[in-house]
């Protein structure tokens, strides 16, 4: 068992996106009645599944030192995307916030957040039986 | 960029509904008020929301790019003036002019209690956002247990 392995890295920076997702949602809370502010979302689950290479391809990943990195290939640099939401409704004052969709969202988040701390303490206690099972 | 800037931003959302809050209760207790320190009926006060980025240092500016996309939201308390006050026929009235017209403000309580319930839901909402941040920061805190 490698401690920096795959499942590792894939839940610390899902943690770590999911955190940075929360402060968008809060953002666009906090900016519901703001004239003229368009919701804001952010993407990372296409950038991690890269990062894990999923589909086996190699994509944009760099193994030499020869290679340029575009990013989003490999852990080291996993970026997120922000956008603007294209499918926001808008209103007379052209705000695009719907509050009942970012509190959905808000609650899934946390629940994914929940289930990768949880996900990861299990790991760990995996590490620490390994390291006790001795004794 | 964190849980805790997240928190700092329902913190201003909380902030400027409260300022909302507040100038609609002003309108509404004044909404008969004819004199005023100023001079005249009282004028409808208004609140005006714009977007700000997340920023505490310079550290912050520097860094990243979520900072400037993630935005508080700051309150200005404005007087409206372009609303003509309504004039009412009472001669016997202290503030009557030589016409015997009373300026009242022009305020719409139905639009004000509107505005309230707008702004109370909002409010909610910000506090419920600050939860949902709260119970993330604290399971962090489990990570390794």
């Amino acid at each position: 068992m490698r401690i920096d392995d795959a499942t590792i890295k894939a839940l610390s920076a899902s943690i770590k996106m999911r955190e940075m997702r929360q402060e968008v949602i809060t953002s666009n809370i906090a900016n519901a009645d703001t004239p003229g502010y368009k919701t804001k979302r952010l993407g990372f689950e296409e950038a991690l599944a890269r990062a894990l290479d999923v589909d086996g391809e190699q994509s944009l990943n760099t193994s030499d030192d020869g290679h340029y990195d575009v990013g989003s290939g490999g852990f080291a640099n996993l970026q997120p995307e922000i956008y603007e939401d294209p499918n926001g409704v808008v209103s007379a004052d052209g705000n695009t916030v719907d509050r009942d969709h970012e509190m959905s969202q808000m609650a899934k988040n946390k629940i994914l957040y929940d289930a990768s701390v949880q996900l990861l303490n299990k790991k760990l206690g995996l590490m620490k039986y390994a390291i006790n099972s001795d004794r | 960029m964190d849980l805790l800037s997240s928190l700092k931003i329902s913190a201003s959302g909380l902030a400027a509904n409260r300022k909302r809050m507040g100038a609609i209760s002003s309108n509404i207790a004044n909404a008969q008020t004819t004199r005023t320190a100023e001079g005249g009926p009282y004028r409808k006060k208004e609140v005006v929301f714009g977007a700000e980025p997340v920023r505490e240092s310079f550290g912050d500016i520097l860094e990243g790019e979520l900072d400037a996309q993630a935005k508080e939201v700051h309150a200005t308390e404005v007087i409206s003036t372009n609303k003509a006050p309504i004039l009412k026929y009472e001669p016997h009235h202290p503030d009557a002019n030589e016409q015997g017209y009373v300026a009242y403000p022009n305020i719409n309580v139905m639009e004000e209690m509107a505005n309230m319930i707008s702004a109370s839901r909002s409010y909610e909402a910000n506090i419920n956002a600050m939860n949902t941040t709260k119970s993330m920061a604290l399971k962090a805190l489990e990570i390794g247990r």
